[in-house]
């Protein structure tokens, strides 16, 4: 096995180098590092809410010493880190889905490439023992159950990748889950969806363990699979943290995805909805089953579960979670200022914020009143503007409210992540002849956002407990949001003394302009009820979503997992 | 032309598929032929010396460009199956100028180890660069016009070749030199032809940059393979020449050249077979495979493939099996016929069995140049080459005739050119899979 990329020395602490192959079993921990955060394409190189997250994580536990293993797509996928690596961060290794994107091969290249095919064909072809690791592919796909053995079995790295490509045992599995499991796919399609889940598989497997006193996986996915087989080898604890729910979120994306062709070229039309499969195509739900099987190894692995909502843990439990691994920690945000502001008349503010004016930083929003109406609702969205945050139900939703009430619509956050989207969001606001209307701010630091808004929307497929909402809370500020995640309970409240707080937002279905523009000029109306929202938000932010019980939580989990 | 349905389509199509195999070699055979009967009816002494030219000639340009043919011939295919047409002039262009350089060089070189007289080493050079141009055109040619573009060539230039060298022989006594201008006239004339229609069919816009060096590359097992294929259609004969002397081996060579008329039917079904049901089971296997067909329907396919290769080598056993038979029993008036002295009868009978089962591996070849296995191609062809010239040689040391060693060298390739043919076809799915360059790099 190969030791991962070690790309940066960090806060001058020396690397620490494990390219010698650990341990199979039960090492001691490795000095230095107490934590191993496992993180799938997020930190340090993506901005949003996990990244976050796992920054403050590290950075509120400064007595820990921590690596992070980021396991990215490709080389060159990402490009630098988005966050200033904490002192406490004593490596930041990377790991790799796939090589880059290979060059156009000329005449002698190829020759050469299928003398090395043919090289592989006649290795692989030569094996005398069959492959843990594909009869473990075979049991992910074909058999209900995890177990131990798999896990055991995808760590004992003894399949090359050209092994899986070239060799005959391989096909002859891929021909066998074709049959079981889409008999009616394109195979050659199937072929590659199947060396796109599994080559991942064996280029992240194929790395020694980090050293580590204990694997923190901020997924399931594959950092979960590779913290769940890292465990197996080193014998060392893994907790897992799901914001999202992986499989979940992999299902939604799955639905929307275009790059799995399964309209059937027979059938008439543009290919639209006319799916060779009466309802999900075998390849959709190969892909489905395979990320599923992916969290329930995870699950199986972990000795604590950690999710942040009520509505997680049950989703978790559905997947297959054991209910006694699991606990749940809301995120949770510094709170600044403090005091709820008093309850006010229609129209006039008894609190310091109004409608031009933010407390920022430490100022307390009861100070001074300035009693003026905005003339606009403003209404913010903050998030990456990528597909899975539905910013074009949101725009739309917008240009529906405006049609009744006046707005000032603000969409904050990095724009870099996914171009092709944000360019169709930006020409729907362009069609709609909304440009003035809805602007696209770029991202911003937290203090200039939200004294400057009215409500914080979020129009999101899917969320875990959004770190957004927290921060609108944390502002005062009412959230409309979509019945995703943890958003229900974080609105409505997830237990009887956290409802008797009131609701602090209007929950909306997913993807529906209707309902959310109906919300947008419900807050526009009525501003009494929209203040009393933003207040409830503020107490159940201050009761249940701070950053110091958050971290008190972690903290004695890190102290059950380091010491075990 | 089959697809008519009809015995008269079905006859036409068969004699297309004999006039675009066989027309080319067989004209140019009979053209050789004929100018040496009608030199000896004129009494024309010089012509022996311009036969054994013309011999060397043909052997060497044969030989020597069957390497580039079958990379230029590829080279084009694919640029066609690519659509990229204009990828083919420039290269096709540096080719032809190549090889005439390389063939005005060779031609050269072998006038001068013949010791040839200066006159007739130049007619004799320019004649090589004539043929060894016409093959690389032929090349080209045969994908890019019409199949009757390249009998219209060879239809009108035989002819030319026949009547030049007596006209210039008559009106200006050159003696050999002129026949030989005068063959090489209407040798001309087939390449201006060829030339012309491969032209048309190129675009006027041409990439520059195109070139054809990868290709070289890239295609060098199918390049071995032809050069060894086609030196296993002289290297007995060479055997022969150098154990048992000149005469012996130019009655092998003749009876040879008589034994080969005998595989014309049978190309002309091979060509028909291929270009038609073969083609069509060998698109639908890939097409089906791009086109989203699932597992067992490619397992379907594949064994359509398959079951067609089967038949197509055992159609063409069946034909060229009665053509064999016809002359094996009609050997002893066939020599009469053709002149030969009757100790040529045993030899003929033995070179009709070997030409029958070269036929077969020839279309063995075929079929695994066709599913792109050129490292199994070059093993075939090398076994058929080493195979003549060690079995000849063998038979020779054994006393046996040695026409024997051509017949079991081939029959031993044709085997095991069926084996390999029957195993590779066995495991087309798995090898169309695993064989691709799915990850870029190793």
């Amino acid at each position: 096995m190969a030791a991962p990329e070690v790309v940066a020395a960090l806060a001058g602490e020396p690397l620490v180098d494990h390219r010698s192959p650990a341990p199979a079993v039960t090492p001691a921990p490795a000095p230095g590092v107490d934590v191993c955060l496992l993180v799938e394409g997020t930190y340090p190189y993506v901005p949003g809410g996990v990244s976050s997250w796992v920054h403050d994580i590290i950075l509120g536990h400064p007595e820990r010493r921590f690596s992070v293993v980021n396991i990215g797509s490709h080389p060159g996928a990402y490009g630098e880190p988005r966050f200033q690596m904490p002192k406490n961060v004593i490596a930041l290794h990377r790991l790799f889905c796939q090589d880059g994107l290979p060059a156009a091969l000329d005449g002698p290249a190829r020759n050469e490439l299928a003398e090395q095919i043919r090289g592989a064909r006649a290795r692989a072809d030569a094996r005398t023992t069959p492959s843990r690791m594909l009869s473990a592919f075979r049991r992910m796909h074909l058999d209900e159950e995890v177990s131990s053995e798999l896990i055991d079995d995808l760590g004992s790295a003894d399949l090359s990748i050209s092994e899986l490509l070239h060799g005959r045992a391989a096909f002859e599995l891929f021909s066998e889950m074709a049959e079981r499991l889409a008999p009616e796919a394109p195979f050659l399609d199937l072929f590659w969806h199947f060396r796109a889940m599994h080559v991942p598989m064996l280029r992240v497997l194929a790395t020694d363990p980090a050293p580590a006193a204990c694997y923190h996986a901020v997924s399931t996915g594959y950092a979960g699979l590779v913290g769940a087989v890292w465990s197996r080898l080193t014998g060392r604890p893994l907790m897992i943290t799901e914001h999202g729910i992986y499989s979940r979120e992999r299902d939604m994306e799955l639905a929307r995805a275009d790059w799995i062709q399964d309209h059937h070229p027979s059938l008439p039309g543009d290919g639209a909805g006319t799916t060779w499969a009466p309802r999900v195509s075998p390849l959709r739900r190969v892909w489905s089953r395979f990320f599923r099987t992916l969290s329930r190894i995870g699950y199986l692995q972990a000795r604590r579960l950690v999710t942040l909502s009520e509505v997680n843990r049950r989703k978790q439990m559905a997947d297959g979670a054991p209910a006694d691994k699991i606990e749940i920690v809301p995120n949770g945000v510094v709170l600044r200022g403090s005091p709820i502001s008093a309850d006010g008349v229609d129209g006039v503010v008894t609190a310091g914020r109004g409608a031009t004016g933010s407390p920022g930083d430490g100022q307390s929003w009861d100070e001074g009143v300035i009693p003026i109406r905005p003339a606009k609702l403003r209404v913010g969205f903050v998030g990456r503007v990528v597909p899975i945050k539905d910013v074009v139900t949101f725009i739309k939703a917008c240009d529906l409210a405006l049609r009744t009430v006046d707005m000032d619509v603000r969409i904050i956050g990095p724009v870099e992540e996914d171009p092709g989207y944000v360019a169709r969001c930006q020409s729907l606001v362009d069609r709609l002849g909304r440009h003035d209307q809805i602007r696209f701010l770029g991202p911003k630091k937290p203090a200039e956002i939200y004294g400057d808004l009215d409500v914080v929307a979020l129009t999101s497929f899917s969320e875990g407990q959004p770190l957004v909402m927290l921060e609108a809370y944390a502002a005062e500020l009412p959230v409309i949001a979509s019945d995703v995640g943890a958003c229900r309970e974080m609105i409505e409240g997830r237990t009887e003394e956290d409802r008797a707080l009131g609701p602090s937002g209007i929950v909306c279905p997913v993807a529906s302009p209707k309902h959310t523009a109906a919300a947008l000029i419900a807050m526009a109306q009525d501003t009494r009820a929209r203040r009393r929202m933003g207040r409830a938000g503020r107490r159940r932010v201050t009761a249940f979503y701070q950053r110091r019980t958050m971290l008190a939580s972690y903290r004695a989990l890190y102290a059950a997992l380091v010491t075990s | 032309m089959i697809d008519h349905g009809s015995l008269t389509g079905a006859f036409g199509a068969y004699l297309t598929g004999v006039a675009v195999t066989s027309a080319p070699w067989l004209l140019t055979t009979t053209v050789l032929m004929s100018l040496r009967v009608l030199a000896r009816n004129n009494g024309a002494p010089d012509f022996q010396s311009v036969e054994h030219l013309l011999t060397v000639i043909y052997a060497l340009t044969v030989v020597l460009s069957a390497p580039v043919h079958v990379v230029v011939s590829r080279y084009t295919a694919d640029r066609l199956y690519d659509r990229r047409v204009d990828l083919i002039a420039a290269p096709l262009r540096r080719a032809l100028a190549l090889t005439m350089c390389g063939f005005a060089v060779v031609g050269a070189v072998a006038m001068a180890v013949m010791g040839a007289p200066m006159a007739l080493a130049v007619a004799g050079t320019v004649v090589t660069v004539i043929v060894g141009a016409q093959w690389l055109a032929l090349s080209v040619g045969g994908g890019m016009s019409s199949p009757m573009t390249v009998l219209y060539a060879f239809g009108f230039g035989a002819p030319i070749s026949l009547i030049a060298p007596m006209a210039v022989e008559r009106f200006f006594h050159l003696g050999a030199v002129g026949y030989l201008y005068g063959f090489g006239a209407g040798q001309l004339v087939t390449l201006v032809i060829m030339l012309h229609g491969v032209a048309r069919a190129i675009p006027e816009h041409s990439d520059e940059s195109a070139r054809l060096a990868p290709a070289f590359s890239e295609y060098r097992l199918l390049s071995l393979s032809a050069l060894a294929y086609y030196l296993s259609i002289w290297v007995d004969k060479l055997v022969i020449y150098a154990v048992m002397g000149h005469d012996a081996a130019a009655l092998y060579a003749a009876v040879s050249a008589l034994a080969w008329f005998s595989v014309i039917p049978a190309f002309g079904w091979i060509y028909v077979q291929i270009e038609t049901v073969f083609y069509r089971r060998f698109r639908a296997f890939y097409d089906d495979l791009e086109g989203g067909a699932s597992l067992r329907q490619l397992r379907s396919r594949a064994d359509a493939v398959t079951t067609e290769t089967v038949r197509i080598l055992r159609g063409a056993a069946v034909v060229q099996a009665a053509v064999t038979a016809v002359a094996l029993l009609g050997a002893p008036y066939l020599m009469q016929l053709a002149g030969l002295a009757p100790v040529a009868v045993l030899p003929f009978r033995l070179a009709v069995v070997g030409a029958a089962l070269q036929v077969i591996t020839l279309l063995e070849i075929l079929v695994l140049y066709y599913f792109d296995l050129r490292r199994d191609a070059l093993w075939v062809s090398l076994v058929l080459f080493l195979g003549e010239a060690t079995l000849t040689f063998a038979c020779w040391a054994l006393d046996w005739p040695p026409a024997c060693g051509y017949a079991l060298a081939c029959g031993l390739t044709c085997a095991s050119g069926a084996i390999l043919v029957r195993r590779r076809l066995g495991t087309l799915l798995v090898d169309t899979f695993q064989s691709q360059p799915f990850a870029g790099r190793l």
